[in-house]
């Protein structure tokens, strides 16, 4: 056996030393002493409190190793955790663009239906545009909407749009077209004239539906023909006389039927009869409208 | 004459006294603070006890016996702790660590090697002992062949090759600190 502490090599020139290898041999008959009494249980006493003395050292000594594992770990692993995080939020970022584009895409799906269900319920051929520009001052009811003369719209097109609780109704009339916008003006302008028909229990009568918005109302039906008296409640709609006889006219392309509101306060007005109106659509909440591009075959 | 005598055994005691707290403090070392790569630490009572084995010193110093000498009471107090702590059968790592002192002690008596080769071999085949009487006393419940190859490979090769690591530096580092006192 070599001598490591004096580096010579030593000859034990015999074997192990007796009296080591009995203690060794001793201490192992003690340790199979205690094995075996302990098997036994005999030594559960005294365990007991041994463990109760040990365990909280090796605890606390346990938890001091795993933090510095976790600590070790987390600088080692410090490159791939920021790669990580940069994928990460790479793929947030993307998934937040599907996400939105899930809900256009949402948005656009109820849209279609919903024009969908106006042109089986109507002969239209629609074209659905987004509200995009409100006009900023009150001296106009004028709503710019994102679709132009590339898309077909013209001068002088109804536009209709929807709400949850009503029907589909008359919203405005296209006023100017640009490329790839529209003015519409709204029925509640002053400004804005449509002809229309009021109906009352199997019967019509024509009249003109004016906006009031600048003299602080909403719609007025005025020249109501005679043959008719309106009552609270009728349903007002487009009358499209001149859709009917194709005049050269701004409004030439608004078709009759489409309805624009309800008659809320009937009085006279000299020899005429004038109903106040209310509009079906409430035209600040509109984002969303229809125009009718034409009649189908 | 008496009064040398009552010295010697104070002696004797606080150095026992100091052997077995250093025991103690290696055994919860290797139970709680050694890195567990591979489920398990590396069993650094096993490496330590083989070392002193090769390691044997004469008198004059604070380990004064031989080899197996000290080996053995390490192994017997670290192995105990061991068993406290782990809560096997008291005795059980002992008797582990001590079959791996006497065979490691028998098998290096008679041999003239130069350089690390033999701490190696001799924590290798102390690894193996220990391992097999750990699996023996404790996890006795292997019936076939089959299921002993299945406990050799997947627990006492891995556990071998992890004891291996520290074996070397262990070796050197006691070498070191026994020449400096």
């Amino acid at each position: 056996m070599r001598n490591y502490l004096d580096d010579q090599p030593i000859d034990l020139a015999g074997s192990t030393p007796r009296r080591p290898l009995l203690m060794a041999l001793m201490l192992c008959g003690l340790a199979l002493v205690l094995f075996f009494a302990d098997s036994l249980g005999f030594l559960t006493p005294v365990r007991g409190p041994l463990e109760w003395v040990f365990r909280p050292v090796a605890q606390q000594l346990t938890s001091w190793r795993n933090g510095v594992s976790s600590f070790t770990t987390t600088v080692t692993s410090l490159p791939h955790i920021r790669a990580e995080n940069e994928d990460l939020k790479r793929r947030i970022s993307q998934l937040e663009d599907e996400l939105i584009a899930r809900e256009q895409a949402r948005a656009e799906n109820t849209r279609l239906r919903q024009q969908l269900g106006i042109e089986e319920e109507h002969p239209w051929r629609l074209l659905g545009a987004e509200v995009a520009i409100r006009f900023p001052d009150a001296g106009r009811r004028v709503i710019l909407i994102a679709r132009g003369h590339k898309a077909g719209i013209e001068p002088g097109m109804a536009v209709i749009a929807q709400t949850d609780s009503g029907p589909t109704a008359l919203v405005g009339i296209v006023e100017e077209v640009g490329s790839y916008m529209a003015s519409v003006l709204l029925i509640t302008d002053f400004g804005s004239k449509v002809s229309s028909r009021v109906l009352h229990e199997g019967e019509t009568a024509l009249g003109i539906v004016q906006g009031q918005w600048q003299r602080g109302s909403r719609l007025r039906l005025e020249q109501i023909e005679r043959s008719v008296t309106p009552h609270v409640g009728d349903t007002v709609v487009s009358a499209g006389l001149t859709s009917e006889l194709q005049l050269p006219l701004a409004l030439a392309s608004v078709p009759g039927g489409i309805p624009i509101g309800t008659v809320e306060a009937v009085r006279s007005d000299g020899y005429a009869l004038v109903a106040e109106l209310q509009p079906f659509i409430d035209s600040e909440r509109v984002n969303y409208v229809w125009v009718i591009l034409g009649q189908k075959n | 004459m008496g009064h040398t005598r009552a010295k010697k055994l104070e002696e004797y005691l606080v150095r026992e006294s100091l052997l077995i707290l250093s025991m103690i403090a290696l055994a919860l070392v290797q139970m709680s603070l050694l890195p567990t790569p591979l489920g398990s630490p590396p069993t650094l009572l096993l490496v330590l006890v083989v070392c002193r084995v090769l390691l044997g010193i004469g008198s004059g110093t604070i380990f004064a016996d031989s080899g197996l000498e000290g080996a053995a009471r390490w192994a017997f107090y670290g192995g105990l702790t061991l068993d406290i702590g782990s809560a096997t059968p008291l005795g059980s790592h002992a008797l582990a660590l001590l079959g791996a002192v006497i065979v490691v002690a028998v098998g290096t008596s008679r041999l003239r090697v130069d350089g690390p080769l033999l701490p190696l071999i001799s924590v290798l085949i102390g690894a193996l002992v220990y391992e097999v009487l750990l699996a023996i006393l404790v996890y006795n419940q292997f019936t076939t062949l089959n299921e002993w190859h299945m406990y050799a490979m997947s627990v006492i090769l891995p556990s071998v090759l992890l004891t291996l690591i520290p074996a070397l530096p262990l070796f050197f580092l006691l070498r070191w600190l026994f020449r400096v006192q």
